[in-house]
């Protein structure tokens, strides 16, 4: 957590596609069952925890993406320091965990944010994606979770061809290998 | 390749979904005082028909959730797909 390395050195930009790691952002996993764990979050982090599956919500500074119908992922849109990310790490351990509301497990060191910009993006994920991408292209604040090139990704769909995308640690460098190879032949 | 839809996150992928074998095999009461015959058959023994089969199945590389499914061995149609606890909707 202190010492920050990535795997990933550049930003790497093709004709239409241009692919960026935005490294060290935050990120929270949030379990949780009960309304009272809904309410609480929602008043911790003034933004309404998304019920409805495959969506989002957010503010400026956060995002809160919908994982399963009991586990979300708060991450933050831009690069912050350390402090900043243990701090709200802390408060909603206190007032979350410790109370027995849900959990809250900080995942900063987890995944790792890559940042997907251009027209042409959803061909370059298609290349080897079994997700249909028709509907979810043209839905600002889409997530899913799904399988690209056999790795398990998270997709947020930021803003009109500008995604976020979230792959575990282990498997980033191979995953942006795989995409710069990807994106040369779209 | 055929699609599943998931209870949870609507139509995906079959490569996203693992198969957790049959669904509805009720844990005995008293393992304590069964016979190993009797053990051994809730344990192992599954029926494996081809026609419609009731299973279990796990969104691994989505939502992570259980579910049940409705689905012809012969020919992979699935019929119906419901959440678990819930009664299957056929048969």
């Amino acid at each position: 957590m202190l010492n920050y390395n990535s795997t990933i050195i550049e930003a790497k930009e093709f004709s239409d596609i241009k692919i960026s790691e935005v490294e060290p952002t935050l990120k929270i996993n949030l379990r949780g069952k009960n309304r009272d764990f809904v309410t609480k979050i929602g008043k911790e982090l003034s933004i309404i925890l998304p019920t409805d599956p495959n969506t989002s919500s957010g503010n400026k500074e956060l995002n809160l993406l919908w994982l399963s119908p009991d586990e979300w992922l708060i991450y933050s849109n831009d690069k912050n320091n350390l402090k900043t990310i243990n701090s709200l790490e802390d408060k909603l351990f206190n007032d979350i965990s410790k109370t027995k509301l849900g959990s809250v497990t900080n995942v900063t060191d987890h995944w790792i944010m890559i940042n997907l910009k251009g027209p042409k993006i959803f061909d370059m994920l298609s290349a080897g994606c079994p997700f249909n991408f028709n509907k979810f292209k043209d839905s600002k604040g889409a997530v899913t979770q799904t399988l690209l090139n056999h790795v398990d990704v998270i997709i947020h769909n930021k803003d009109i061809n500008n995604l976020n995308l979230f792959v575990r640690r282990s498997f980033s460098n191979h995953l942006w290998l795989w995409m710069n190879d990807s994106a040369r032949f779209v | 390749m055929f699609l599943i839809n998931c209870p949870y996150c609507g139509e995906r992928d079959q490569s996203e979904f693992s198969a957790g074998g049959e669904a509805h095999i009720v844990r005995p009461k008293q393992p304590t005082e069964l016979s190993d015959d009797k053990w051994a058959e809730f344990l192992f023994m599954r029926k494996n028909i081809k026609g419609v089969q009731l299973e279990r199945w796990n969104h691994t590389h989505g939502c992570r959730k259980w579910f049940n499914m409705a689905r012809d061995t012969s020919n992979d149609k699935i019929h119906a797909v419901y959440k678990m606890g819930e009664k299957p909707p056929i048969k």
